[in-house]
């Protein structure tokens, strides 16, 4: 339990106006070498990190974020001083347009031909600025126990049966995308008519919900508080590590799939060894470790095979070919769209 | 030493109370009238693409902030602070009086006891709080194992542990400013009240009570007013429904990305809070 309300730990840490951590991050000490890595809470392998120091000498200062909007903040707030950053799809472009990040050079790293060729030069970003790291899927988790029967569709989020038993994602990607979808509207739409079903669609549910949370909904679901949730695939993997009733479903009406990619900082100090963490971390027996601890898919190809074989096999972490084609990716959004998609958000929330 | 000391002290002396003054006053001016001057800046300006602030000046901002999607959680912020801040009264000021006038030598380690709570991180205490309101937590077990319930009831998100938490929280903000004008109660004062034949109720309601209120008044803003502007129970005991005002303004900054609007709503309630205040001083004034 801990570990899993961490998240929300940092996400209240991050309010407090001087965070040690950042402070340690902006501490200049050329002597040793570092890197500051910015990353999601339980998003690494255990021995990931010092593996990498204990081969290198380059010792890797870890920071974590709960929510990647407070990230976001936090990053456009001016927090400098990371190196390498781990982004969404979804936040590349936005990245890119307010020169947060580099991009990373093209062939300075010798293992990025390990990734699978649908991971690369992707719509989100077609000059490969950022190299992906993990991808999974968001879908509904449930406790299998405790309904009679598992669901299907992400309608079941909206069965009045399930009142004050679900708990919706706090990020508005894929709490819009999926109202978006259910009515059948393009995410690049930009009619402020679509925009209102959607919010009127996400209002309606919200009497049934029993929290928005990205993090501590978690913790609820294993200790049986709420039964469905909205979740993002791995998480709720390492969630049923505590709670074997828990299950994860791919909504019958496809769902999204999403890439977190590793990218650069811009204004980096430790750039040399930033980009030889990220090649550390495309090698293969290093990726697989990763995605055995978090339960996420790797986009590695060189890595797949040795991932453990129960996990590889999982149709639910790597789904199969046919579910694959409908796992969509999210449309890249100009700013004018994203600003749509943020107050429909804020709406329901107010709501 | 000592005499240099009286010198700085004396007061009279301009230089020295100057320079006695300049910390806090400097401590006023670069955190706190800085950061508001930037914030009623930042209100005005314009919300750009991916979030950025762009410095063209206006009031839309707000104009958006009087729409009435936000009047339902105004009211319930006002609400939630003003339920709060009552329960904190009627809890705080028999704990103080008790404190003040009956604790004798118990009295310091009670209000040590008061205190630690505070010392505990808000976080930290409300995680607490979640554990022992979850359906699987302590209360529940508690109350199925005596036979009150037969199924776990929902407690966490409900109004109730909000109540309970914003209470928990601020319950000492309003107990101090209690205890502290009951103890200058003078005795004498009261005693002379029982010499002129007035029973323990009389004196407590003609004498101790008229004499404690600056106590009530101050114990109940420091707690109202922080109350206003809480995000974090809400955001960690509250459910969906219970959005209160410091969460629209957390998440304009954190979520939306608008920074001005955030802004702007910060200066509306700084804006009504002061507004308040100065009536509140005045009415007061006149009343003297």
């Amino acid at each position: 339990m801990p570990e899993v309300s961490r998240r929300d730990f940092l996400k209240a840490a991050f309010l407090l106006p001087a965070m040690p951590s950042l402070l340690g991050a902006c501490r200049r000490s050329d002597s040793r070498r570092v890197v500051n890595f910015y990353n999601w809470s339980n998003y690494i392998g255990k021995d990931t990190l010092p593996d990498f120091t204990k081969r290198t000498g380059v010792e890797v200062r870890y920071d974590l974020f709960a929510d990647e909007d407070e990230m976001f903040a936090k990053i456009r707030a001016g927090a400098r001083g990371y190196d390498l950053i781990v982004i969404g799809d979804f936040l590349i472009p936005r990245f890119k347009a307010l020169n947060l990040i580099d991009p990373v050079p093209a062939d300075t790293l010798k293992n990025q031909g390990n990734l699978a060729p649908r991971f690369r030069r992707a719509a989100y970003d077609p000059d490969e600025t950022a190299v992906p790291y993990l991808w999974g899927t968001t879908g509904i988790a449930y406790n299998k126990k405790r309904l009679t029967k598992p669901p299907t569709s992400w309608w079941d989020l909206w069965d009045p049966r399930y009142k004050d038993r679900i708990s919706m994602l706090d990020n508005v990607r894929d709490c819009v995308g999926v109202a978006l979808q259910l009515l059948d509207i393009p995410q690049t739409t930009r009619d402020p008519e679509d925009f209102r079903k959607a919010r009127e669609l996400l209002i309606k549910q919200k009497p049934l919900v029993k929290q928005y949370s990205s993090s501590s909904y978690l913790n609820s679901l294993v200790a049986g508080e709420i039964d469905l949730a909205m979740t993002w695939s791995g998480d709720l993997f390492q969630a049923a590590r505590d709670n074997p009733d828990l299950d994860y479903c791919l909504p019958r009406e496809g769902t999204y799939m999403w890439v977190d990619c590793l990218a650069l900082m811009r204004g980096s100090r430790h750039r040399e060894d930033a980009l030889r963490l990220i090649d550390y971390l495309l090698e293969p027996e290093v990726a697989a470790n990763i995605a055995n601890a978090v339960r996420y898919a790797t986009p590695n190809e060189k890595a797949t095979p040795l991932v453990d074989k129960a996990l590889r096999k999982d149709p639910r972490v790597y789904p199969t070919p046919q579910v694959l084609s409908k796992l969509k990716l999210h449309d890249v959004l100009d700013p004018e769209q994203s600003e749509l998609w943020n107050q429909t958000w804020a709406d329901v929330k107010v709501a | 030493m000592g005499k240099a000391l009286s010198w700085l002290l004396g007061g009279r002396r301009p230089l020295a109370s100057h320079l006695l003054l300049a910390p806090a006053a400097g401590w006023l001016i670069v955190f706190l009238l800085v950061p508001a001057a930037g914030l009623a800046l930042l209100s005005l300006a314009k919300n750009g693409a991916y979030g950025q602030v762009i410095w063209t000046f206006g009031l839309h901002n707000y104009r958006r902030a009087f729409d009435a999607k936000y009047l339902p959680v105004l009211l319930r912020t006002f609400a939630f602070a003003g339920g709060t801040t009552a329960l904190c009264l009627l809890l705080g000021y028999p704990l103080a009086y008790y404190l003040s006038f009956r604790a004798g030598r118990w009295r310091n380690a009670l209000l040590i006891g008061l205190m630690v709570p505070f010392w505990t991180s808000a976080l930290v205490a409300f995680y607490s709080w979640m554990i022992i309101l979850g359906k699987e937590g302590l209360l529940n077990a508690a109350l199925l194992r005596f036979g009150f319930i037969s199924a776990p009831i929902g407690i966490l998100y409900t109004p109730f542990s909000v109540l309970l938490g914003l209470v928990y929280f601020y319950l000492p903000f309003t107990v101090l400013p209690l205890y502290a004008s009951l103890e200058k109660v003078p005795r004498s004062v009261v005693e002379a009240a029982y010499d002129l034949g007035a029973g323990r109720w009389t004196a407590f309601l003609k004498v101790t009570l008229p004499l404690s209120l600056p106590g009530v008044m101050a114990g109940g803003l420091l707690t109202f007013v922080p109350c206003l502007g809480d995000f974090l129970t809400a955001e960690l005991l509250g459910g969906p429904r219970f959005y209160l005002l410091g969460n629209l303004i957390s998440n304009q900054f954190l979520m939306a990305q608008d920074w001005p609007f955030g802004a702007a709503l910060t200066c509306l309630l700084l804006i009504g809070l002061i507004g308040g205040l100065w009536v509140y001083r005045r009415w007061e004034a006149e009343d003297a």
